[in-house]
C-alpha cells in the first residue's frame, strides 16, 4: 500500500522525461577505454598464444619446463628485452629454432611491440583514468543525496551562499551551464557540481529534484531564472515541501517569478540598498550594527531567528507563555509573537496566552532552535495517534 | 546482408568452447594451450561491448578464464591433473552459458528490429 503510494507520487511530475545519469556517463566513458583495448590486447594474446604453440611443435617437446621456458622466450622476443634463448639449444633444433624466431620478431616487433603494448599504454597514460574515477565517485554520491539545495550559476551570489551552506554542513549540487568555469567551480571546492544546462528537464532530475529541498536560481538574465523556475516547479508543485528561490534585476520580472512559482525573488539592487539604509539609521556599533539582519541573513553560527507555527491540534493552545517552560527545557527565548491576523507582540510577558494560529519567533543557538521544533512537535497530540492509526 | 563484426566476435566465442572441450576429451597440452588462448581472446572481444547482456557475457568469460589459468598451471607442473580436468569442465560449463546469452541476446535484438 505504502508502496504503490510512493511509487504513483514519484511518477506525478509532467511528461515522460528519463533523469540524465551522470555516472553512467562515466561508466561510459570507462568502457570506452576497456573497448579501444580491445584490439591492441588481442595481437598481444593471439602472438603469444601462437609463438608458445609454434615452439612446442618445432621442439616437440609439451612438459611443464619446456612450455614455460617457450612462454619466456615470447615474451622477452616481442617485447624486445632478449635475454636469452629459452628454447632447446642443441643442435638438432637450434637452426629451425633461430628461423623461426627470426620471422617472429619481423612480425611481432611493429604488431605485438608498437600496435600492442605501445598502444595499450598510451590508451591508460591519456583517458585521465583518474579524472574518470574522480567524477564517477562524485556522481555516484551525487545520486545518495536527500534533502539537498541545488544552486543554478556560478557567481558571486551563489560562491557567498555557498560558502555559508557548506558553514553549516548542508548538502548541495551546482548546476553551471558555462564550462568553461570548472576549473574556477574545482578550485573553489565544491563537491557536487554538473556542467549542463539547468532548464532542462532530464538535467533537473538528474541532479535529484526529487528528493531536493530547494533550489536556487542566480542567473544574471531573467528569463534563465523564469526557465529554471517554471521547470522546477513543474516537477515539484508544492511550494511547502520544494523551495525555489530566485534573483531578479526589475521589480517587476520579481513579482512575474513569484506568481509563477517561486517562493522568494531577491532583487540584489534593491536589497544592497535597504542594508545600506539600516546602516544610516542605526549608527555603526561593533556588537549591534545589523545585529537582526546578520542573524537573518544566517551570517552568524552561534544564534539563530526562527518562526514556529502553533499547530491547531497542540495541546498548548490557550496555556500562558510562562507555564509550557520551553526556555528551561530548550534553552530558546520567544522574542515575539505573531497573531492570526499578522499583528506582531514584540517581547511577550510570561502571562501572554497562546492562541491557535499563532507562530512564534524564536531566538537562540541553533541547537537549543532544534530542542525547541521538536518541543512543539511534541506536543501535537492528536497528530500523533491518526498517524498509528 | 551479413553482420561481419558479429561472425567474427562469435567466432571466438564458440571456439572458446570448441577448443575448451576438446581439452577436456584429449588431455593434450597443444589443446590446453590453444584452449586458453582463444578464451582470452574472447574476454578481450566483449570488452567494452554496449549490449543488453555485457556485463552478463564478460562476467562468464572471466569465469571460464580464471578457471582456466589455474588449470594450465597445475596442469603443466603436473600436480593435482584430475584437478586440472575439472577446472576445465567448470570452464566449458561456463562458455555454455556464455553461448545461451549469446542465443538469448540474439532473440533480443532480432524483436527489437521487428518492433522497428
Amino acid at each position: 500500500m505504502k508502496n504503490s503510494l510512493t511509487n504513483s507520487k514519484k511518477k506525478k511530475h509532467y511528461g515522460n522525461v528519463k533523469p540524465k545519469s551522470y555516472r553512467a556517463i562515466y561508466e561510459e566513458k570507462f568502457y570506452d577505454i576497456l573497448f579501444r583495448l580491445r584490439y591492441p590486447l588481442m595481437t598481444v594474446i593471439f602472438f603469444t598464444t601462437l609463438g608458445v604453440l609454434m615452439l612446442m611443435i618445432i621442439n616437440n617437446k609439451s612438459d611443464g619446463k619446456s612450455v614455460l621456458n617457450f612462454f619466456f622466450h615470447t615474451v622477452i622476443t616481442f617485447s624486445t628485452v632478449g635475454y636469452t634463448e629459452g628454447y632447446d639449444t642443441s643442435p638438432q633444433h637450434l637452426m629451425v629454432n633461430r628461423f623461426f624466431t627470426t620471422l617472429f620478431i619481423i612480425v611481432t616487433i611493429p604488431l605485438v611491440y608498437i600496435y600492442g603494448l605501445v598502444t595499450t599504454v598510451s590508451i591508460f597514460m591519456n583517458s585521465k583514468i583518474d579524472e574518470i574515477y574522480r567524477y564517477w565517485r562524485m556522481y555516484k554520491a551525487m545520486e545518495k543525496l536527500k534533502n539537498h539545495y541545488i544552486i543554478c550559476r556560478f557567481n558571486g551570489i551563489t560562491k557567498e551562499l555557498m560558502r555559508n551552506l557548506k558553514k553549516r554542513g548542508i548538502k548541495f549540487v551546482l548546476i553551471e551551464p558555462d564550462g568553461s568555469l570548472e576549473d574556477e567551480i574545482k578550485n573553489f571546492g565544491v563537491d557536487f557540481y554538473v556542467i549542463d544546462e539547468p532548464h532542462k528537464r532530464s538535467v533537473l532530475l538528474g541532479v535529484g529534484i526529487e528528493s531536493a529541498k530547494g533550489i536556487v536560481s542566480a542567473f544574471e538574465e531573467n528569463t534563465q531564472d523564469l526557465s529554471v523556475i517554471v521547470t522546477a516547479r513543474l516537477i515539484r508543485p508544492d511550494k511547502d515541501e520544494f523551495m525555489i528561490f530566485a534573483t531578479a534585476t526589475t521589480e517587476g520580472a520579481a513579482e512575474k517569478m513569484k506568481l509563477l512559482g517561486a517562493n522568494e525573488v531577491i532583487i540584489p539592487d534593491i536589497s544592497v540598498g535597504r542594508r545600506m539604509t539600516s546602516f544610516i539609521l542605526h549608527p555603526p556599533s561593533p556588537v549591534l550594527s545589523g545585529f537582526l539582519e546578520k542573524i537573518a541573513y544566517g551570517e552568524r553560527t552561534d544564534i539563530d531567528i526562527m518562526e514556529i507555527r502553533i499547530d491547531e491540534r497542540s495541546d498548548l493552545v490557550g496555556k500562558k507563555l510562562k507555564d509550557i517552560h520551553m526556555r528551561q527545557e530548550t534553552g530558546a527565548t520567544v522574542v515575539a509573537i505573531v497573531r492570526k491576523d499578522g499583528k506582531m507582540k514584540i517581547a511577550p510577558s510570561g502571562d501572554t496566552q497562546i492562541v491557535e494560529g499563532d507562530s512564534l519567533i524564536v531566538l537562540g543557538h541553533p541547537k537549543a532552535l532544534k530542542r525547541a521544533e521538536e518541543f512543539f512537535k511534541a506536543h501535537i497530540k492528536e497528530n500523533e495517534e491518526v498517524m498509528q492509526k | 546482408m551479413i553482420n561481419w563484426g558479429k561472425v567474427w566476435s562469435d567466432f571466438f566465442i564458440f571456439l572458446a568452447l570448441t577448443s575448451n572441450v576438446g581439452f577436456i576429451f584429449s588431455h593434450d597440452p597443444y589443446q590446453l594451450v590453444i584452449a586458453i588462448g582463444v578464451n582470452l581472446l574472447a574476454t578481450v572481444l566483449k570488452f567494452g561491448a554496449k549490449k543488453i547482456l555485457a556485463a552478463e557475457l564478460l562476467a562468464t568469460a572471466l569465469v571460464a578464464d580464471l578457471h582456466l589459468i589455474p588449470a594450465t598451471i597445475l596442469y603443466f607442473m603436473e600436480t593435482h591433473v584430475p584437478l586440472a580436468i575439472g577446472l576445465a569442465i567448470g570452464a566449458a560449463v561456463a562458455n555454455i552459458i556464455s553461448i545461451v546469452m549469446l542465443v538469448i541476446e540474439i532473440i533480443f535484438e532480432y524483436r527489437k528490429e521487428e518492433e522497428i
